[in-house]
């Protein structure tokens, strides 16, 4: 059974923009998802209904073959399997400094200070960034705020991680050593959902792939697959991988 | 980020106890205001000194600018004890200068004492405290975001201003108006919907509108610094009374 399904996820915008038109997914527990698709597509969107942020228009969400619900217990009970981790970092890091920022969601899973603290610390060495525990988050690099960003999520321990563009705007090195970590965090349990630009980084990265447009699924399978395959690459107006 | 904050965020007094700092800046502060000028402001100014330099390493070069800063508005205001207005124009004010002098001390001391506090204290740190001291939490969690949004729409100011100059909007002092107006416009927008993306972001990891708690380490505090802090004052105060 898939972890994470989603059926005829349906969203407009206020104002009357369409994003999404009845999405139909499946986030399958251990596999890396790559969600592709142009600018505007719908991708972030996508995310945002994926953890309860936004709430579809028509359709439903099912976790673990359970329909979710949008009250306040329900929303809780999601958050704390589903993490997500925004695009840019500026959106997510509130606190004064790294580790005041990265105790925010355990504290609301109402943990004990002492857990939340473990938490915290586990967090922060899963992402390498130990030594920027007492760092004011607006002296911190780019790739810096990406990580604390993350570690803010993954110190909820989800079972799902739903990651926008993690390594949009990152230098190649850093990129790999994300990559990295991402991995390290898939091996320690956690099942990773991705948004990306980057065709080539998803077909390296990703077990399967998704293609967005125009807020509709153009494509959907085997990342190996379906990035070669050019016709449902440029139905989703990318440039497919080459062999 | 001013360099007051980013010293304070960096020195090597940062993980001090707040209670420790507080009481060294605050007890210079009270001192310098309570102290006759001469000589207890030159031995708070030197202790001071002392303090932000050898303790919390912070070059001497950049506390002496940071220091000089304000003494142009004390220059001024102890310039006009100086001269009196009469009858027959501008003169010297009798006892003026003695009276500027001692003005000029004792602010100088004073802005002394209190820049060792805050420039190994982050802002942050100090609203916090605030909760300590019986301020509503939401009060203080909102001073910490406006903090926090302060610093990201400077950033952006920062990056807009230098697209306009970018472009020629700041050539002349007419194109300087309309784009600085027009930064000013764009960047409230900008601001609000940031601020609906952060609580998107906060939503995201399990807030429902409550409280914004965070962890905040708290390093334990010294009797011994606590007691030494405390001798040093009484030090200052004993020299400042007792030696003419």
């Amino acid at each position: 059974m898939s972890l994470l399904v989603a059926e005829g996820l349906t969203y407009v915008y206020p104002g009357g923009v369409p994003a999404l038109d009845h999405v139909d997914l499946a986030v399958a527990r251990g596999r890396r998802l790559a969600v592709l698709g142009p600018n505007g597509a719908g991708k972030t969107t996508l995310l945002l209904h994926l953890n309860g942020t936004l709430r579809p228009s028509a359709g439903r969400i099912l976790l673990d073959g359970a329909p979710v619900a949008w009250d306040r217990a329900g929303l809780v009970a999601w958050r704390r399997r589903v993490g997500l981790v925004l695009q840019d970092a500026d959106d997510q890091l509130f606190a004064p400094t790294v580790f005041e920022d990265v105790s925010f969601g355990p504290l609301n899973l109402g943990l004990a200070r002492d857990e939340a603290e473990a938490r915290v610390r586990e967090a922060l060495e899963a992402l390498d960034i130990a030594d920027l525990a007492d760092r004011p988050t607006h002296m911190l690099s780019f790739g810096q705020k990406k990580r604390a960003a993350i570690a803010g999520a993954v110190a909820m321990r989800p079972e799902i991680l739903l990651l926008d563009e993690p390594t949009a705007g990152l230098d190649a090195r850093s990129a790999r050593r994300l990559l990295a970590t991402l991995e390290a965090l898939e091996a320690a349990g956690a099942t990773l959902v991705f948004t990306t630009h980057d065709v080539v980084l998803a077909h390296r990265f990703a077990h399967d792939a998704v293609l967005f447009q125009d807020g509709r699924i153009v494509g959907h399978g085997p990342a190996r697959d379906l990035l070669r395959d050019a016709a449902a690459m440029d139905r989703a107006g990318l440039d497919a991988v080459e062999a | 980020m001013t360099p007051i904050d980013r010293i304070a965020a960096t020195n090597r007094w940062r993980g001090r106890p707040l209670v420790e700092k507080a009481l060294l800046g605050l007890g210079l502060l009270a001192l310098a205001l309570a102290l006759p000028p001469w000589p207890a402001a030159p031995a708070i100014l030197v202790v001071a000194t002392l303090v932000v330099t050898r303790g919390a390493g912070v070059p001497l070069a950049t506390w002496a600018k940071i220091l000089a800063a304000p003494l142009g508005f004390v220059l001024t205001g102890a310039a006009t004890l100086i001269v009196t207005v009469g009858d027959h124009g501008v003169a010297l004010a009798p006892g003026g200068l003695a009276a500027a002098s001692a003005l000029t001390l004792r602010a100088t001391a004073a802005i002394a004492g209190l820049l060792t506090l805050t420039l190994t204290t982050p802002a942050t740190d100090l609203v916090a405290a605030l909760r300590r001291v019986g301020v509503p939490a939401e009060i203080v969690e909102i001073a910490l975001l406006t903090h926090r949004f302060l610093l990201v729409a400077g950033d952006t100011a920062q990056s807009m201003n230098a697209a306009q100059a970018a472009r020629l909007g700041h050539v002349d002092w007419k194109r300087r108006i309309r784009s600085t107006g027009m930064l000013a416009a764009n960047l409230l927008p900008r601001t609000l919907d940031r601020a609906h993306r952060l609580e998107q972001g906060l939503a995201a990891r399990g807030w429902t509108g409550a409280s914004l708690a965070v962890l905040r380490p708290e390093p334990p505090v010294s009797i011994r610094r606590l007691a030494a802090i405390l001798a040093l004052l009484v030090a200052l105060a004993l020299f400042g009374c007792l030696v003419p």
